[in-house]
């Protein structure tokens, strides 16, 4: 007697069945392998005596799909994450049909047995937590495979080979990087060099920074001016002047004007020194040899004198201020002499001490009548108060 | 009058008993939500376009027969029913095997999902190795399957 089994398969022919035979693989068990099976309907099962059919079954072959088992299983420890990289491979990657599985991961602790933890994924590749698993201890994984889509259907592959892989110690874990502790170790002295530092010099050096305080005037008048050396010889006394030339000037030299003429600066002050030089005119001549020659650097540039030109009656006392202006005419003239920067003189009319300012345009000769009483006297009395600060403020160093 | 009445009853309605059949579909489909279609028949048209070298001259040139059948409204069924059987045809074109067991899966399998009473006449068969006409074929048996399945 021979049993044959057939299966309904993929037929030349428009119309009829085509059976294939099965190979009988042991004892109630047979097998056949072909790339022939129609998987759309039912396909028919008989067991078959010479030609006549015993029994047959129809069976959905798209639901009775076992897929092949994984392959590959690696478990990977990942100290900066803590945790396994598990990865494996399946053939279905590759294949055209049953392309979409579900996959059963199984680990368990060897000495364990069998307390399996199951964990269900549809990818290749799976994390585990390293809190999860027992440390300093070995680990055995396995993977299978099941159908998972809405058309095949079907059962468990079998297992994949098992993998092995021991998880570290508890300490180890928390051991820190020896850089990572060097890098912390660092840092927390230097900021506690910093803290020292800062309330060190908090006072001398950050406050002022930070909170500057309001300057005072004389604290700033005391960092302007610098304390004179020890051997420096100061005096504003005019015998210490001997040695020096002083030229006076008696005409006015018409030249090129000057910019920037401070008219307002100048008429004020000299308008108020001018009504206090009225009832002092008898100063004036002993002016020259009491008034000392100031020379003041503050004063450089901020004066120019225009040129003057034309006549005399033009320039109004009040305005006398202003021959610095361009209304005065050359007929201001007298035996004084007045110089931008306030350089004073009684006779010559050398003007080689204007060198040093070649942008002047003139040298003025101021009226030694009353017109020009009043300003003398004015000036006069401005360099006596600023003799007097000036002299005060050295005795005060 | 009498022989008026006589025409109106026994000539008329045989005539539209007739002519129904040729109105009327007898085809239906088994599969409405094309799972079949998608994971079987689809695979296999994918294979056989890999397969089939044809220059991009081909899909513009329709022959003829698909102005006569084609996969109208209503008749999506019959039109694929026939394409089926036309498939049929190109069986023994002897590419590879491969081939043409694909063109049986997609044949066989349409043929399957389709349910029509009344069988298909095979039309004229056409020049053995006319890879173009095959190649448009398929591409009408995927549009046919694809305005089905939207419908749905």
């Amino acid at each position: 007697m021979h049993l044959l089994i057939c299966t309904t398969v993929l037929s030349e022919s428009l119309v009829g069945i085509d059976c294939m035979n099965l190979n009988k693989l042991q004892e109630e068990k047979y097998f056949i392998k072909t790339k022939k099976f129609l998987m759309i309907g039912q396909s028919k099962i008989c067991v078959k005596l010479r030609e006549e059919n015993l029994a047959c079954k129809s069976v959905e072959i798209v639901h009775i799909v076992k897929p092949e088992a994984p392959f590959d299983l690696k478990v990977n420890y990942r100290q900066r994450a803590n945790d396994f990289e598990v990865t494996f491979n399946t053939s279905h990657l590759q294949k055209k049909y049953v392309k979409q599985l579900m996959h059963d991961v199984a680990y368990c602790q060897e000495k364990d047995g069998n307390n399996w933890m199951h964990v269900n994924i549809s990818n290749t590749r799976l994390t585990i937590p390293q809190r999860k698993l027992q440390p300093d201890a070995m680990y055995e994984i396995k993977v299978r495979s099941i159908p998972h889509s809405d058309y095949y259907k079907g059962f468990w592959s079998e297992w994949s080979p098992s993998s092995h892989f021991k998880t570290p110690e508890a300490n180890s874990a928390e051991e820190m990087n020896p850089v990572l502790l060097t890098i912390s170790v660092t840092s927390f002295f230097s900021v506690v060099l910093l803290v020292i530092l800062a309330c060190a010099l908090w006072k001398k050096r950050i406050k002022p920074i930070i909170w500057p305080s309001l300057p005072d005037h004389k604290k700033a008048l005391e960092q302007l001016c610098k304390k004179p050396e020890k051997n420096f010889n100061v005096s504003f006394n005019p015998e210490s002047f001997l040695d020096c030339q002083i030229h006076k000037v008696d005409d006015i030299q018409s030249r090129d004007e000057v910019e920037n003429f401070l008219q307002d600066t100048l008429s004020p002050q000299l308008e108020e020194s001018e009504k206090q030089g009225l009832a002092g005119s008898e100063h004036e001549p002993n002016w020259p040899s009491q008034i000392p020659i100031i020379t003041s650097e503050i004063f450089k540039g901020e004066l120019p004198i225009r040129s003057p030109g034309g006549n005399a009656s033009a320039c109004n006392p009040s305005m006398l201020p202003s021959f610095w202006a361009p209304d005065c005419r050359e007929g201001i003239r007298s035996g004084s002499h007045v110089y931008q920067d306030l350089l004073l003189s009684s006779g010559t009319t050398d003007n080689t001490m204007l060198r040093p300012f070649p942008h002047q345009s003139g040298i003025l000769t101021a009226n030694p009548g009353v017109q020009g009483q009043p300003i003398l006297s004015s000036l006069r009395q401005n360099q006596e108060e600023a003799y007097v600060t000036m002299s005060s403020f050295y005795k005060n160093q | 009058m009498f022989h008026v009445s006589f025409r109106y009853i026994f000539g008329i309605p045989p005539l539209i008993l007739v002519l129904l059949p040729v109105t009327s579909s007898n085809c239906h489909l088994k599969d409405k939500e094309g799972k079949g279609y998608k994971n079987v028949i689809l695979v296999s048209i994918d294979e056989l376009d890999k397969m089939l070298h044809i220059d991009s001259n081909c899909l513009k040139k329709e022959p003829n027969y698909f102005k006569k059948h084609s996969c109208a409204d209503k008749k999506e069924a019959a039109f694929l029913n026939r394409a089926a059987y036309k498939l049929e045809q190109f069986v023994k074109m002897n590419i590879t095997a491969d081939f043409e067991l694909h063109l049986l899966k997609v044949s066989q399998g349409t043929l399957k999902l389709i349910n029509c009473t009344k069988e298909e006449t095979v039309s004229k068969e056409p020049k053995k190795n006319d890879q173009c006409f095959l190649k448009t074929l398929l591409q009408k048996i995927k549009t046919c399957w694809n305005k089905i399945l939207r419908g749905h």
